[in-house]
């Protein structure tokens, strides 16, 4: 079968899995057809503590996503950290050079390779508005990753993870609220992420002290959160503001 | 207010088109820094920007350009089948009823909360556009980060090839299937946000 015949056989079973059980076994077929043992296709959240509308679908040996839930990695793992920083697939080879790793990270990194999973492949998968996700793509443990089907994965990690999300139903959402904050409460937030002061940002937004104060305690009250530093992340997490808003200006 | 300009029903609206290829300049020169010639130093136009391209322009209530996309028929060159034939393992699809979407582009201005409804309505006049003038194919060259967007609108989707690094990075070729069901998957989505026919300004009779 040709490499695109596996990527086109995968999105027509997508399409028509109407579960995830049928998205699993439509996800195992092509990952055995491209030559790799393990897939792995999730939202980036703590599964051990979060609920609501998100996704896991995996092949991984059991013991590991237990391990994996008790350290609480949905969030940490470095693989998903990487994530962030790439809108197209990358090698497990490279993440050393994306992000920092950790000691812990190595500990996971070493822990997985241990537990049978070798080299891989992840594509990140994000929609603007929801949380960020990932599918992955691995050979055992001592095997060369197969480079000629990178992009081929590009693609069934991109539809698999939009058939996950219809199934569960993420895109149900009501996604056009509006914002929730006002636009002079939306510019205080911003120029807080940027690493103002209350006082640094009444000089540059040409106002009191005193009202940029009651903007940021207006706009925590908006979100529900006691934290300044909470506030980047929510306005963030719905669309408020990107990282391009905060870092390129 | 959101107003759209639809090029095959509206007089020509010079405020709404040179604001929108400045705001393509800003968005595919400036932004993404896609190597594209620059015309006065301000607005980005190319070659398939002639007469036979159409355009859905979403703008505000002065005309000023908030979103918009151009459409390339492709029984002529258009971008797939004259730069990218490569990223299709079979013919390019070309006919009557098949038309390529490019420069889907939002404005730099508009604020990210916004741009979500912004980009909602430009696909959603996308689909009503298609579904008004017999077009039952569209076509397109994406990113591949941006292809994952693409495919959450909720359409039916298949790529015609293998997606290829480029200079301009991964890049993938769509073919988007559009039947008088597409409304409903959009809706599915969260993605359905026609602009209310009010918010179109009426046609003009081609003698007035």
């Amino acid at each position: 079968m040709s490499r695109l015949a596996i990527a086109e056989q995968f999105i027509a079973s997508a399409r028509d899995a109407a579960s995830t059980g049928a998205l699993y076994e439509a996800l195992a077929r092509s990952c055995r057809d491209m030559g790799m043992r393990y897939f792995a296709l999730s939202h980036h959240i703590d599964f051990a503590r979060e609920r609501g509308p998100s996704v896991r679908l995996h092949n991984y040996p059991a013991h590991w996503e237990e391990w994996f839930d008790h350290k609480g990695l949905g969030r940490s793992d470095p693989i998903h950290r990487a994530c962030h920083l790439s809108s197209v697939g990358f090698g497990w080879s490279k993440v050393p050079a994306m992000i920092k790793l950790t000691p812990q990270d190595r500990c996971v990194l070493e822990r997985a390779f241990e537990s049978g999973i070798g080299d891989g492949f992840t594509i990140p998968a994000s929609v603007p508005g929801e949380t960020l996700g990932s599918c992955s793509f691995a050979v055992n443990s001592g095997q060369a990753f197969p480079n000629e089907v990178q992009h081929v994965c590009q693609l069934v990690g991109a539809f698999a993870f939009e058939a996950a999300r219809r199934l569960s139903g993420s895109r149900s959402f009501p996604t056009d609220q509006g914002p929730i904050l006002t636009e002079r409460q939306r510019d205080c937030v911003l120029w807080a992420a940027r690493g103002k002061t209350d006082w640094e940002i009444s000089v540059i937004l040409g106002v009191s002290h005193e009202t940029v104060i009651q903007h940021l305690k207006h706009a925590r009250e908006r979100y529900g959160v006691q934290k300044r530093a909470l506030l980047a992340v929510r306005a963030l997490f719905d669309g408020s503001i990107s990282f391009s808003d905060i870092l390129k200006h | 207010m959101v107003l759209l300009i639809d090029s095959t029903v509206t007089d020509r609206c010079d405020v709404a088109y040179r604001s929108m290829f400045a705001a393509r300049k800003s968005v595919f020169v400036d932004l993404l820094k896609w190597d594209l010639p620059v015309l006065d130093g301000q607005y980005e136009v190319d070659q398939f920007d002639d007469d036979q391209a159409r355009y859905l322009i979403l703008t505000d209530s002065n005309f000023v350009h908030l979103a918009s996309a151009r459409l390339l028929p492709t029984l002529r060159p258009h971008i797939l089948g004259a730069l990218f034939p490569a990223l299709c393992a079979q013919p390019v699809p070309t006919g009557r009823h098949v038309w390529e979407i490019t420069r889907f582009c939002l404005g730099r201005q508009v604020r990210s909360a916004q741009r979500r409804l912004l980009r909602n309505q430009l696909v959603s006049a996308l689909v009503d556009h298609a579904l008004a003038n017999g077009i039952r194919t569209y076509t397109g060259v994406a990113e591949m980060g941006w292809l994952q967007q693409i495919l959450s609108f909720g359409w039916q989707c298949r790529p015609l090839g293998e997606p290829l690094p480029t200079p301009a990075g991964l890049l993938g070729s769509l073919e988007i299937t559009i039947t008088t069901a597409t409304p409903a998957a959009l809706a599915a989505g969260g993605i359905w946000s026609p602009v209310p026919a009010s918010r179109v300004p009426a046609r003009r009779a081609a003698s007035a």
